[in-house]
């Protein structure tokens, strides 16, 4: 039996505007997935209903085993959320919070919660009504930290920070990994954050999932290719490029499905290889949504 | 398990609302005072206490219920291990507990004074319940609809629908003979109509309670 | 323990390259001794603030060159094989000459004369070169 801490299968949700389309996604347990897309993309909409806020118009949506939204309980139990536009009570402190949670739910550590405190430089007896935005955001988290959960599911944990307060969360983070039991669902539109921490990614844009696959294995798809191309010299279309940017003799090929071959085949054109570079997300991220855009226009 | 949860969030509600709970509090306090007064202060006391109490039952369902969406501390409370269903159940409790202060107050104080003071003869003991009940129901279709509709808009339309309609819930008492008929007697006496008109007001909050969780129940879009 | 290697984001070469290269480097430098355990894929992972994959990966390319021995359930560690220093070492001046190469030939340089820029780099006084293996 395939452990899988999240599993969506062909979900779909309308709204009025926009429409989620058959959504299909997988995280096996212990791993960290980014959910990579464009603001309206679907990234929240897709959060709201594995955590069983939204409930799917069609399709299965498991979480942690539990299917949702009718066990959603039994799930949130062990599954720690928090979103952007998610805001604790302004009157309230830090400590309070911290309490709260902590009479919910019995796996509160309060030796964490004291590390985390320090870490992230927060002070519990502060109102959150005090806090900036990134002290918001850092409590949000400590109190979804400090509990444990098996599950972290967080909608833009890191929008909006400075550099500092990015590392203190990606940190945080990336020692939930050490146990290999625990695993978390971030989206971001945060590429380097995605590209450092993921074990998978999954891009989605338009109500639709683009990609989803293994973080090395997506990225070793992608290349650049510089090119010099003699006057004269007509490059064809070769399979696993998705573009061609040319200007006078120098173009840039983008292959989304490179081997070693696709060089060899310009060569044999006539046009020489220059470079070839590996992708940086960003650049995969927008080639991949502009490459998809264009398709379904087609 | 989860009732525990429930329980949480009422205390949560209770204390972020520390000062409405005050504030009803010391109505009802006041309450009690004024209506030490004979007379016509005890009149207007009184009358002023119960309009008191439809501004609070208005007001109400804005800080518990629509604060948790304006100020968007819904999802938070909606990761935690709830269905919307026991969410709206700890809205109703917390809410309720919030309106029964000073409604009890004034009930209690009111059945006090007729024991006491005989401020009215005792007869219209049944009466007065019957009418107490009154901004109970209101105060729990306002309540309702405001957590069913979500929005300022609903609690503002069912406020003034309510609040308006009063009058026309007493005038109409007023025309059952055996209700009215009772009042100057020096006893309480319960006779059949009575008892029949006091239950279906209770039969009236339950059916809108039911109505409301179910309506809660079958939301899709929750957040 | 921390391992701290520096991975930068602005190096276009994917991680689990420059992860395998800082471990080539502690071994060649002599930090990482044959035959030593390393850390665990997952606790490398938390330590460099990486995903598993990544690591894995690394590992995965370090143990095919021969660089590190995995054994199941017992964790990694670096290759017992005599001269994987040396080896290592070597690896790093072939790939610094094919570099010179490279840009010797987008400058337009003929062999001859990058043999002979390569003597007058030998000729160099050898507090210049840092540390000598």
């Amino acid at each position: 039996m395939t452990d899988l801490a999240i599993q969506l299968s062909g979900v779909s949700k309308k709204y009025r505007y926009f429409t989620l389309d058959k959504i299909d996604l997988e995280l096996p347990r212990g791993q960290i997935m980014g959910l990579i897309g464009a603001n309206g993309a679907g990234k929240s909409t897709t959060i709201r209903i594995l955590m069983g806020l939204v409930h799917q118009d069609s399709g299965e949506a498991r979480v942690l085993g539990h299917r949702m939204p009718a066990e959603q309980v039994a799930a949130k139990w062990d599954i720690g959320f928090a979103s952007e536009d998610m805001r604790l009570y302004d009157s309230m402190t830090l400590a309070w919070h911290m309490n709260f949670i902590r009479s919910i739910y019995s796996g509160w550590d309060a030796a964490h919660a004291q590390l985390l405190l320090k870490r992230f430089g927060l002070r519990a007896d502060q109102t959150i009504k005090g806090l900036s935005h990134g002290q918001r955001v850092k409590s949000a988290l400590l109190l979804v930290l400090a509990r444990k959960p098996k599950l972290l599911v967080l909608d833009e944990p890191t929008t909006g920070l400075d550099p500092v307060a990015r590392h203190e969360i990606l940190r945080e983070l990336t020692d939930v990994m050490a146990d290999e039991g625990r695993s978390i669902l971030f989206s971001s539109h945060n590429t380097q954050d995605v590209e450092q921490i993921s074990d998978r990614i999954t891009f989605i844009d338009r109500g639709r999932i683009i990609d989803s696959m293994d973080k090395e294995a997506y990225l070793d798809r992608w290349r650049r290719l510089r090119l010099e191309v003699p006057s004269g010299i007509d490059l064809p279309a070769l399979p696993g490029i998705i573009g061609v940017q040319q200007r006078g003799r120098l173009a840039v090929a983008t292959a989304n499905a490179f081997v070693p071959d696709l060089a060899n085949a310009y060569e044999r054109t006539g046009a020489r290889v220059q470079h070839i570079e590996h992708m940086t997300l960003e650049e995969i991220f927008v080639a991949n949504v502009e490459h998809s855009r264009e398709e379904v226009k087609a | 398990m989860n009732r525990s949860i429930i329980g949480q969030l009422v205390l949560k509600d209770w204390r972020l609302n520390r000062v409405l709970i005050s504030l009803t509090l010391a109505i009802g306090l006041v309450a009690l005072l004024v209506t030490q007064f004979g007379g016509l202060a005890r009149l207007i006391g009184i009358v002023w206490f119960f309009v008191a109490l439809c501004i609070l039952g208005s007001m109400l369902p804005g800080s518990v219920i629509l604060n948790e969406r304006k100020k968007q501390t819904l999802a938070f409370i909606m990761s935690l291990p709830v269905t919307s269903v026991q969410y709206s159940i700890a809205k109703m409790l917390s809410i309720w507990g919030l309106f029964l202060v000073p409604w009890l107050t004034l009930l209690i104080s009111a059945l006090v004074l007729i024991e006491t003071r005989h401020v009215v003869p005792q007869g219209a003991v049944p009466m007065v319940l019957i009418l107490a009940m009154l901004p109970l129901i209101g105060f729990c279709l306002i309540s309702s609809t405001t957590l069913v509709g979500e929005s300022e808009g609903w609690l503002v339309a069912a406020s003034i629908v309510v609040n308006s309609s009063y009058w026309l819930g007493w005038f109409l008492l007023a025309r059952i003979p055996s209700l009215s008929a009772n009042w100057n007697r020096p006893a309480a006496v319960w006779n059949s109509t009575e008892i029949i008109v006091l239950c279906s007001e209770l039969g009236a909050i339950a059916f809108i309670v039911a109505v409301t969780l179910f309506l809660q129940s079958r939301k899709r879009d929750f957040i | 323990m921390l391992y701290s290697f520096t991975l930068s984001q602005t190096d276009k070469r994917p991680m689990y390259l420059q992860i395998m290269e800082q471990i080539k480097q502690r071994i060649a430098v002599g930090d990482w001794v044959e035959g030593q355990p390393i850390p665990s894929i997952r606790q490398l992972a938390v330590d460099l603030q990486v995903s598993v994959i990544t690591v894995k990966r690394a590992y995965y390319e370090l143990e095919r060159e021969g660089i590190i021995v995995t054994h199941h359930g017992k964790g990694s560690r670096v290759s017992a094989t005599t001269g994987l220093r040396a080896r290592l070492r070597e690896q790093e001046l072939q790939q610094h000459l094919e570099r010179a190469t490279r840009i010797a030939a987008e400058l337009g340089m003929s062999p001859e004369e990058l043999e002979d820029r390569l003597q007058e780099a030998g000729n160099q006084p050898a507090k210049k070169k840092g540390e000598l293996v």
